[in-house]
């Protein structure tokens, strides 16, 4: 594809030398290390308010690694899928504003192919830094706690990943749909929003990527979980909105 | 390379109810140097958006180097160079990295990619320059700007106002480079400093309000303006030979002022038989008789002022 090679080697270059290298990767080392500390602690903070109101007892037992895993997955699902939505809201939209999609897009570069180098980018910078930290996690966990199973970690943060790169297609193609990043952010959150709400609903949770959450936290603890649905729709589903978010940038006006 | 660069026909461009272009029509021939001239707000930018396939046309045809325009894809951008009004630059590289990766969107890489690199960042002034481009000013940008324009070497180069940013030197010196490209590339170059049209430019077309005025060589241009102004000076009171001509069929407009008379006329032949008869006449002596010379800003003001 004309342009590819080139445009992804832009974006890589750009990764690494702007604010991009420090959010998603910084924030998923960030909780790589801390989670399983917080695990350790928790404990202790919990008993430690406890003891400070007369007469309440509350027991807890004593955590492990695989409560560190827990907090990991926990912070992945939520803080780290906000910083997704609005790190990746610009992803199109500020080259526009910016005016360096119209120098780029004049060269002989497809739109398909100035699309997919961002999304590729994207979600290699997601992939690669989610292993980092989770290899990352695993290791402090086991200087922390007693050594337990990484496979349910690796399988549960991979539903997770699939989810996280279902996100941010979307938000390539809220980012080519609206102007601003802060209306593409917008999209992004009622998405997420959407996602959660149709959750509720068991089919839905069986048969679509809504129930990669969901199947996440099963297998994290070792409990059987449909993982085989959620994975395919959510691979069926990356590929319809890049195709759409393509569709639509060759349509638009720059 | 094709006898015609670009050939415009019947081309609309409407936004709503806004008529941004109005049935424009013009050709640009092969190697010359086009000045598409017009006010702010004339839609310079939109035709020029269309030629590169960012915008469609509502209605009519264009043509870019024998490429049908609702055909532009990459491989006949491979052969245009374009700069647009306010390029947009990624502030985190230089200018060297920035010629390079656009050198690379082009497939140019080696020893070819790096002697290019080189002599456009001396061409641009920005040899040995290491600040990221999030630091020029925007002269730099603009003059960079006209280097990436050029990196593969294009058979059409079509730049936006490319000298508004530039200070007198640097204008200078993207005025001499676009008049050396002249055969060798065509150049489209949009600009409201008429200045700059009649230092470099053959042919130009007047864009007013979304339509072409004119079109037409720049010699004609000023040819056919020069032809209608006269200025004659007699050695006594001008206002007698006033009244003795007004009237005359010939007689476009005059102003006198002590021994002065200023006239357009639109017959130039028939008023230089008539005027100095007129003088000998009323007993006066010829001291001036001369048909003006008019700068490309008369022409243009006569042109797009009428309106406004």
């Amino acid at each position: 594809m004309m342009g590819f090679t080139a445009f992804l080697g832009k974006e890589l270059q750009e990764i690494r030398r702007t604010w991009r290298i420090w959010v998603i990767p910084g924030m998923l080392l960030f909780f790589g290390i801390t989670s399983p500390i917080v695990a350790l602690v928790t404990p202790a903070l919990v008993e430690s308010l406890a003891g400070s109101q007369p007469g309440m007892v509350i027991q807890i037992p004593d955590p492990t690694g695989m409560d560190g895993y827990g907090q990991f997955l926990k912070n992945l699902s939520q803080l780290v899928t906000l910083a997704i939505i609005i790190a990746s809201a610009g992803l199109v939209s500020t080259e526009r504003s910016s005016g360096t999609a119209q120098l780029v897009l004049t060269k002989p570069i497809s739109r398909a192919a100035f699309l997919l180098a961002k999304l590729v980018a994207e979600l290699l910078l997601l992939a690669v830094s989610t292993v980092v930290a989770t290899a990352v996690c695993l290791g402090v966990s086991r200087l922390v706690f007693p050594p337990v199973a990484a496979g349910p970690l690796f399988a549960a943060i991979g539903i997770w990943l699939a989810s996280a790169m279902l996100l941010v297609t979307v938000m390539l193609l809220c980012s080519v749909v609206f102007s601003s990043r802060g209306g593409a952010a917008g999209a992004g959150l009622g998405f997420s929003f959407l996602a959660l709400l149709v959750s509720i609903w068991p089919p839905a949770v069986r048969y679509s990527f809504v129930g990669l959450g969901g199947a996440a936290a099963k297998v994290l603890g070792s409990q059987p979980a449909e993982v085989a649905w959620p994975l395919s729709t959510a691979l069926v589903a990356i590929l319809l909105v890049g195709y759409v978010a393509i569709r639509v940038f060759e349509r638009q006006e720059l | 390379m094709t006898a015609t660069a670009v050939e415009i026909r019947d081309l609309s461009k409407k936004f709503g109810a806004t008529t941004a272009l109005d049935r424009v029509s013009f050709t640009v021939p092969a190697g010359s140097v086009f000045g598409f001239l017009g006010p702010n707000g004339a839609g310079k930018t939109t035709l020029l958006r269309i030629l590169t396939g960012l915008a469609r046309p509502t209605s009519g045809t264009a043509t870019v180097l024998g490429a049908d325009l609702s055909a532009v894809d990459p491989t006949l951008r491979r052969r245009l160079g374009f700069l647009p009004d306010v390029p947009g630059f990624y502030p985190w590289m230089t200018a060297e990295e920035f010629l390079r990766f656009a050198g690379g969107l082009f497939g140019l890489d080696g020893a070819t990619l790096t002697d290019r690199v080189t002599s456009l960042l001396e061409l641009a002034g920005l040899a040995g320059v290491r600040t990221r481009v999030g630091g020029f000013s925007r002269g730099m940008k603009q003059r960079l700007g006209v280097a990436q324009a050029l990196i593969n070497a294009p058979e059409l180069l079509l730049l936006d106002e490319p000298t508004s940013a530039l200070d007198p030197i640097g204008r200078r010196e993207v005025l001499e480079m676009i008049a050396s490209l002249r055969g060798r590339t065509t150049v489209f170059f949009s600009t409201h400093i008429l200045a700059d049209v009649e230092r470099v430019c053959d042919t130009v077309a007047i864009l007013d309000r979304g339509r072409v005025a004119v079109s037409a060589t720049v010699a004609e241009l000023k040819k056919r303006a020069t032809a209608e102004r006269l200025t004659v000076e007699v050695d006594g009171d001008a206002a007698p030979l006033a009244g003795r001509i007004a009237g005359a069929p010939w007689l476009h407009s005059l102003t006198h002022e002590g021994s002065l008379l200023r006239l357009t006329v639109s017959d130039l032949a028939a008023a230089s038989r008539a005027l100095p008869e007129a003088i000998a006449a009323l007993g006066l002596g010829l001291r001036r008789f001369e048909s003006d010379e008019v700068t490309l800003e008369e022409v243009f003001v006569a042109i797009v002022g009428g309106g406004r």
